[in-house]
């Protein structure tokens, strides 16, 4: 909400924006600060009603992003832009640009055919400073296993592998897990559902095998430097002693996406 | 080559043949060695007794299952690097392949070949061309350094036993705290005064209560009432059937000389219903030939019970119908012209009347 505010602030400087707050009239919309709008501009496609469906989608996003669920253009299109469907490309460009320049965040097309969205920190996190004022979710952690054994294993690693690395680690398949419930659950469906992970089905297999891969969304988020970097902390090695991993981690890098 | 013979010879079995070409072909020069010479020398008709042999047969399948499910079972073993288990598999499998002389068991050798093949591809993939290759068990045992695991005592066992030391309550979210840098996932997105209150589904809830109710309610009641109904109009009908035959033997058996005259019998010079009512009544007595009524010398009608004996005799041939009709005019008319006091038929008690009404 801070964050928020302070965003609209920064993109409409107006005076007397407080004001407009208190006699918000829109009950759909009510702590949409740049509401204003609404009085301002009954008439048709306006700048200003522009600005005001640009502010509504990126509520939206926001709310929608609380899963972590990708966003589709589709239900954007549906719940909020409407009957502005035309001007659907400019409004999620100024989104988009909402996004970086107040919020620091990355309005992220993952999925340029079906146009899926998702939102990835701009900014790095330094060190030492917690990323977020709510303590890390326990998830972060089993996830970042999954992944890096995929990284270190070339991309894609067998269901079974993922499973055996787990159960070393006291996480058991078909057992419900203390801190992550349903663990099947969460690394099969959520997991993939949030786009972190892909699983898919080995071709000819009996009885079936699946394969994990990195999912878009962890493709966008995760630095594969840092995860090699950590991964040598552990091992008490350089992250360059793992080369082919080193170069890709490194390319990546010098490339971002 | 012998191989090619060995097929020839086989004549049959080009199935089998055609199933295990592949494995032929990976370990033809062993098998041409093992077995070869053998079959030349055995000649057709002794490997035709070999083929049809049931318990050998199902001893070399039952051989081939256990090796794949070793196989299933020491997979991660067979991947380490450092064994040569997956070669040792493929020693037993052609030792096992000498003998196998039809299909089912080839498709079994297939089979198995399968998971070697798949296996030694997951062993290839191990190995990295270049820098240092990936082991995840160690990994693991990082991973559970880090997170704080207590091993106790059992430091010095094995490596790959997971099962022993402690792992404290924390030991995620330390991982997790440590490996939050990696992520650049965006910080979601919350209301301070939490999230506005979702009023829709309630009311949806209470429409659908309000739905259910009554309609559970219509369904209990109307089958119970329709039972009912129906089930005290039948049986009353009876009942008061019943009665009226009690009151006719009674009169009659008082007096069995003179006649009942029917009029007397059935009117109630209180009630024209309840004078229909027993007409209707005793109809079912006539109908079931548990009475009878017949025309006396003054051409009056009169009842009387039928007593057991002659309760068939006359069957349906002597039966009459015929079809009283009574009107309240009549009624006040018979009553005057009888000059009938009482009715014999007294009207049922009150509460049997209450309970059909309801």
């Amino acid at each position: 909400m801070s964050q928020r505010s302070a965003g609209s602030g920064a993109r409409r400087s107006r005076p007397g924006r407080s004001q407009v707050i208190l006699d918000d009239d829109e009950p759909d919309v009510s702590s949409q600060p740049s509401s204003s709008q609404v009085q301002r501009a009954r008439c048709s496609f306006t700048p200003q009603q522009i600005e005001q469906k640009v502010a509504e989608v990126v509520q939206f996003i926001l709310i929608k992003d609380q899963k972590k669920i990708p966003i589709r253009r589709a239900d954007v299109v549906k719940h909020v832009v409407k009957e502005y469907k035309g001007q659907y490309p400019g409004i999620i460009r100024r989104a988009g640009q909402t996004f970086e320049q107040v919020f620091g965040l990355n309005l992220v097309e993952i999925d340029s055919k079906n146009h899926v969205y998702i939102l990835v920190n701009k900014l790095h996190p330094l060190p030492g400073e917690p990323i977020s004022m709510c303590p890390g979710s326990p998830k972060t952690g089993l996830l970042f296993v999954i992944l890096s054994l995929i990284f270190m294993k070339g991309g894609t690693v067998k269901e079974i592998l993922v499973w055996n690395t787990l159960k070393k680690l006291r996480v058991y398949e078909g057992v419900k897990h203390e801190e992550f419930g349903d663990v099947k659950k969460l690394v099969t469906d959520v997991f993939v559902r949030q786009k972190y992970l892909e699983y898919v089905r080995i071709p000819h297999t009996e009885p079936l095998e699946h394969e994990f891969r990195w999912g878009a969304r962890a493709e966008q988020e995760v630095s594969k430097m840092k995860l090699l970097q950590f991964i040598g902390e552990l091992h008490n090695e350089e992250p360059q002693t793992w080369t082919q991993q080193y170069r890709e981690a490194a390319s990546v890098e010098s490339n971002p996406r | 080559m012998a191989e090619s013979r060995r097929r020839v010879s086989r004549g049959s079995q080009e199935e089998s043949a055609g199933h295990s070409n592949g494995f032929g072909g990976r370990n033809r020069t062993e098998r041409v060695a093992d077995t070869g010479d053998e079959d030349e020398g055995a000649g057709p008709s002794g490997i035709h007794e070999d083929d049809d042999d049931p318990a050998r047969r199902r001893e070399i399948r039952s051989q081939y299952r256990d090796l794949i499910n070793s196989v299933h079972q020491n997979r991660e073993d067979m991947l380490n690097p450092a064994n040569n288990k997956l070669i040792d598999v493929l020693e037993e499998a052609n030792k096992l392949f000498a003998n196998v002389r039809q299909a089912r068991e080839a498709a079994l050798d297939a089979q198995l070949l399968v998971l070697a093949t798949d296996l030694g591809r997951e062993k290839a993939s191990q190995l990295h061309a270049e820098g240092s290759s990936f082991d995840p068990s160690a990994y693991a045992q990082h991973l559970l350094s880090f997170m704080g695991l207590n091993r106790l005592e059992e430091e010095d066992g094995n490596e790959d036993d997971c099962s022993d030391g402690y792992l404290p309550p924390d030991a995620w979210q330390r991982l997790s705290k440590r490996v939050e840098s990696c992520f650049k996932t965006a910080p979601s997105f919350h209301y301070m005064l939490g999230s506005f209150l979702v009023e829709p589904p309630p009311p949806r809830q209470r429409i659908e209560r309000q739905r259910k109710a009554p309609s559970k309610e219509a369904k209990r009641v109307m089958p119970i009432q329709l039972k009912k109904m129906e089930e005290s109009h039948q049986e009353a009908t009876e009942k008061e059937v019943e009665r009226i035959l009690g009151f006719l033997n009674k009169y009659y058996a008082d007096n069995s000389e003179s006649p009942i005259p029917y009029y007397d019998f059935v009117i109630d010079p209180t009630s024209f219903s309840r004078t229909v009512e027993n007409i209707f009544h005793t109809s079912f007595l006539i109908r079931d030939g548990l009475a009878r009524i017949y025309l006396d010398s003054e051409k009056l009608p009169c009842i009387v019970p039928v007593e057991e004996g002659e309760v068939e005799p006359g069957g349906a041939t002597t039966r009459q119908q015929c079809i009283i009709s009574i009107s309240q005019a009549s009624w006040k008319e018979i009553i005057k012209a009888f000059d009938i006091k009482d009715g014999l038929i007294p009207p049922p008690e009150e509460p049997s009347q209450e309970d059909r009404q309801e």
